[in-house]
């Protein structure tokens, strides 16, 4: 975390929460006043709230042992996600005391997390939560922004400085499927453009679940994108994708060994840069 | 046994037995996670108590 930023933590702080009187963040642009108990899309107002907090091994080698926060809410509706419930019913999780997560995250140092890692849901539509938490904390501590990387120019503004690495989770690589599976059919160029703004000052980590079925239509042009714009930027492959129950668009079934062959394959035929 | 499958609440955990015996659990929380890591250590994605601990061992060198 940068010093200065960390000093305009609470300046920060106070402009997130003027925004969420007509609530911008993200392309979804709601304009709901959050302030009054309005909830636009990702079904928050103006509360932060938490559904899991952890020590997690999990993550990619070189964030581990990550200390994860899980904030409610998110502004995607991805069709596989796993913490989906959380995402519909954000209020459902508790509201979080700042004092105790501030303990909480001195402890998860204490018991060996390296990194400190903000996720949900999505972090975005939390954004005052998570400027409020980084302004009590000690600025020594990494931190890594896990998200959808789907928000407005903003979080980019607010959070430069404050973000050790930017984890961004690129998950479809055109507008029909991401229309089809996240419900965002302007997806690719939002992203995109956030990623980008996010290298020119932070670590970036671009991650994708490998999509049964996918490779063609989303893999191939996330790699060749990633070749084209950053291609010194770390790639991380995951095979973790879990189907969802009732299958609509997405991927009815789990990724085979061959598939996630094929794709380390093709990533390191083009030169990226993967990590584990 | 209802015919639509079963929607998970906030709280809820699913854990899900595949046909080749494969277990998956869903977006678990920590405590799954050291069960996980009882039954099979070797797991890529389970809570590593040894990274863990030698990063603590480190952070406290650190602070020496």
């Amino acid at each position: 975390m940068d010093y200065q930023a960390h000093r305009e933590t609470f300046e920060r702080t106070k402009l997130a929460k003027e925004v969420l009187a007509n609530c911008n963040l993200c392309p979804r642009q709601c304009g709901v006043n959050r302030t009054t108990g309005e909830k636009g899309y990702c079904g928050l107002d103006d509360t932060v709230r938490c559904f899991r907090e952890m020590l997690y091994c999990g993550e990619e080698n070189e964030l581990n042992p990550s200390h994860q926060i899980h904030f409610a809410g998110c502004n995607l509706r991805c069709e596989f996600c796993v913490v989906s419930e959380w995402n519909e019913k954000p209020t459902a999780a508790e509201k979080i005391d700042f004092d105790k997560m501030v303990k909480r995250i001195q402890d998860r140092q204490s018991q060996g997390a390296r990194t400190l890692n903000f996720l949900g849901g999505e972090p975005a539509v939390n954004l005052h939560g998570i400027l409020e938490l980084l302004g009590r904390i000690k600025p020594e501590i990494k931190v890594v922004w896990n998200s959808n990387m789907y928000y407005n120019d903003i979080i980019d503004k607010l959070t430069t400085g404050l973000i050790d690495v930017y984890l961004a989770d690129f998950k479809c690589g055109n507008n029909k499927c991401a229309e089809g599976m996240l419900s965002a059919s302007d997806y690719m160029e939002i992203v995109k453009e956030n990623i980008l703004k996010a290298a020119k000052h932070a670590d970036v980590i671009i991650r994708h679940v490998i999509m049964p079925g996918h490779s063609r239509c989303c893999l191939k042009p996330i790699f060749e994108w990633v070749v084209d714009k950053l291609p010194d930027v770390k790639l991380s492959l995951r095979d973790n994708y879990v189907p969802p129950v009732q299958v609509v668009s997405a991927s009815a079934g789990y990724l085979t060994q061959k598939e996630m062959q094929n794709a380390v394959g093709l990533a390191e035929s083009m030169g990226l840069n993967l990590i584990k | 046994m209802k015919k639509t499958p079963y929607k998970r609440k906030p709280g809820d955990f699913e854990i899900r037995i595949l046909k080749n015996g494969k277990v998956v659990m869903v977006a678990p929380d920590e405590t799954l996670v050291e069960i996980a890591q009882q039954v099979n250590p070797k797991h890529g994605a389970t809570h590593n108590k040894t990274e863990i601990k030698e990063n603590v061992r480190s952070k406290k060198g650190q602070a020496e």
